[in-house]
């Protein structure tokens, strides 16, 4: 139970009941021994960005019985260029949907993002649509690359990094929600909710790009912000997604679906999955759990089934070998 | 000029945004801007002290005060001159900066690309000590040493100019600007942004190449469509330090939503005033 320092005890008894109590009422696809809600992942069938959006996450949401009444939420996008109408940012209308999702469980909602190549996070948040579908967005946001710094000592480090800042606000929030776009990035394989967590590395100080998480491994660096950031949860836009030359030159692929959880490697391992992308070649989740077989196996997923979502995305011929076979 | 006084902090620095900690690099911006618009002696006499006593004891300064390490900011610090900084801080500032490199370039990285026939190319200049140099902080460095060669530099700044050019010309990207320092992703070629295209043509002030007359027809045609402040502001500059800036280009449109950007508006503005406070 690796990630159970990520909740309290009574979320992981409740999670866990309630998990069991689910399983005769929803359509479900275990791969092996049914989990609690720690290894729960959602997978939402979702032909558009329109307003079933807003239910279905609320009712995903539900599934996953998160607590976070009274709660310090912090939504976690993924924000990277100005094309509004390329699929390289989250969507806005998700993150809208999940602002009021989080709202409606009682959490104090605010969003934030560190861009890793362009300095204008609120003018690229403008090109991207969030200012016009999330009412007051700039009273909830927060760059993440140029506020208060936090410290953060990393224990056991995969990377050479013994200690990094991290956005305050990432690190102090009681829930820090993922919320990337699923692509393939031509780097690490494929961005999802792990790498997204770059974003919580301050631009103000260490530069666009973060260049000291490539000089310290691109994937040891992702396996060790998953570690140093454990409360956390995962909402991926893989509606309209990335792929071939991501994660900013690949094309529009539309896979139809929202991912959610509360582990992000769980969530990330069946997004690859979905992606017709071996989660066992990617190099950052071998890092984070270890053994990918075991950690597939542990995964409980509700909802649609993979196999009926499963979308080949088109990969760079450098990355061939992580084609599931 | 109003909203960059409203948002000093009472310690006499600057954040990025309203109401957050005080940066070494809003605050220059906002000291070089104040300046050059000649006002409010109070305020930029607090921001000075501040900035004075973030400088480390190896002549760069940090990012912010509680982060101890020197970086990229040294050079936007070092804008400032000796008169507000004081010879000796200055001058320690602007050695700092000459020893800085990206690490590709450092001995090591030179041999072991030698041995596999990649010859180096010329050093630019990081974000933060130890790793790779980038467009941003190699124009920013070369900024500050153009001041610091106006101010009597060594042939030893001359020739980090020279090499700082060669680094920009070398990583412009095939569509004629520049980027955050990669033209090409495998086999693939990256997109320029306006922000980096216009500070790398501010930092290529007085030089001229094919490459960098290239580059002033992609400024051109990025001005009247650019989507934040930030970007209006260095192409205004880079252009303007060529003579290119087109005579009918509207005002900016967009607003500043950070401390430095506000102040690159103002400085952009008083540059096309013919005050040039990142030149002169």
């Amino acid at each position: 139970m690796k990630r159970m320092a990520g909740l309290s005890r009574r979320e992981f008894l409740t999670g866990s009941a309630a998990g069991l109590a689910l399983a005769g009422c929803a359509p479900r696809r275990a791969s092996g021994p049914v989990a609690g809600r720690e290894r729960l992942v959602s997978i939402l069938r979702q032909a558009d960005y329109n307003q079933e959006l807003y239910g279905a996450l609320r009712r995903a949401l539900a599934e996953h019985g998160l607590n976070v009444r009274g709660k310090r939420v912090l939504l976690k996008p993924n924000l990277v260029e100005f094309e509004p109408d390329s699929p390289i940012n989250t969507h806005p209308l998700l993150v809208h949907a999940a602002v009021e999702a989080f709202r409606e469980l009682g959490a104090e909602v605010r969003i934030g993002e560190g861009p890793g190549h362009r300095r204008n996070t609120l003018d690229m948040a403008e090109a991207a649509g969030y200012f016009s579908t999330i009412p007051q967005f700039e009273d909830i946001f927060t760059d993440l690359n140029l506020g208060q710094l936090a410290a953060v000592r990393l224990a056991h480090p995969h990377s050479r990094l013994q200690s990094i800042y991290l956005a305050q606000q990432a690190v102090s929030c009681d829930l820090l929600v993922s919320m990337p776009k699923m692509k393939t990035h031509h780097w690490v394989g494929a961005t999802l909710s792990m790498k997204n967590l770059f974003g919580t590395v301050p631009g103000g100080v260490y530069g666009w790009p973060k260049n000291i998480l490539h000089y310290a491994g691109i994937p040891e660096c992702v396996a060790d912000l998953y570690r140093a950031l454990p409360r956390h949860f995962a909402i991926v836009d893989g509606i309209v997604g990335m792929e071939g030359n991501g994660p900013i030159q690949g094309t529009p692929k539309r896979a139809g679906v929202v991912v959610a959880g509360r582990d992000l490697a769980a969530v990330d391992a069946s997004c690859c999955q979905i992606m017709s992308i071996d989660p066992r070649r990617i190099e950052y989740l071998k890092l984070a759990v270890g053994d990918v077989e075991a950690l597939a196996r542990s995964i409980h997923q509700i909802g649609e089934p993979v196999e009926s979502v499963r979308t080949r995305f088109a990969l760079m011929p450098e990355w061939d070998g992580i084609r599931l076979s | 000029m109003v909203s960059l006084l409203e948002s000093q902090n009472p310690d006499g620095g600057w954040p990025y945004q309203r109401g957050g900690p005080s940066w070494t690099e809003p605050t220059a911006y906002a000291l070089l801007a104040l300046k050059t618009a000649g006002s409010a002696d109070e305020a930029v006499g607090n921001g000075l002290r501040w900035v004075r006593a973030a400088q480390l004891p190896d002549g760069g300064w940090p990012v912010q005060p509680a982060v101890r390490q020197s970086a990229w900011v040294t050079s936007v610090a070092a804008l400032l001159g000796p008169a507000a900084l004081g010879g000796e801080a200055y001058r320690r500032g602007i050695h700092w900066i000459v020893g800085q490199s990206g690490e590709e370039t450092n001995f090591l990285s030179r041999v072991r690309q030698f041995l596999t026939g990649n010859p180096p190319g010329e050093p630019g200049w990081p974000w933060m000590p130890g790793t790779t140099a980038w467009v941003t902080p190699t124009a920013l460095s070369m900024l500050a040493l153009h001041k610091a060669a106006r101010y009597g530099g060594s042939a030893q700044i001359l020739a980090r100019l020279d090499m700082g050019a060669s680094y920009l010309q070398a990583h412009a990207c095939s569509d004629g600007g520049w980027n955050h320092g990669a033209g090409r992703v495998w086999d693939y070629d990256a997109r320029s942004y306006p922000e980096t295209t216009g500070v790398a043509l501010l930092a290529l002030t007085g030089r001229d190449s094919a490459r960098i007359r290239k580059a002033y027809a992609w400024a051109q045609a990025q001005l009247p469509g650019c989507r934040a402040s930030e970007a209006e502001s260095w192409l205004r500059l880079g252009l303007l330090a060529h003579g290119q800036l087109p005579p009918n280009t509207a005002p900016p449109m967009r607003p500043p939503r950070t401390v430095q950007n506000a102040a690159l508006a103002l400085l952009a503005s008083e540059a096309v005033a013919g005050r040039n406070a990142l030149l002169e």
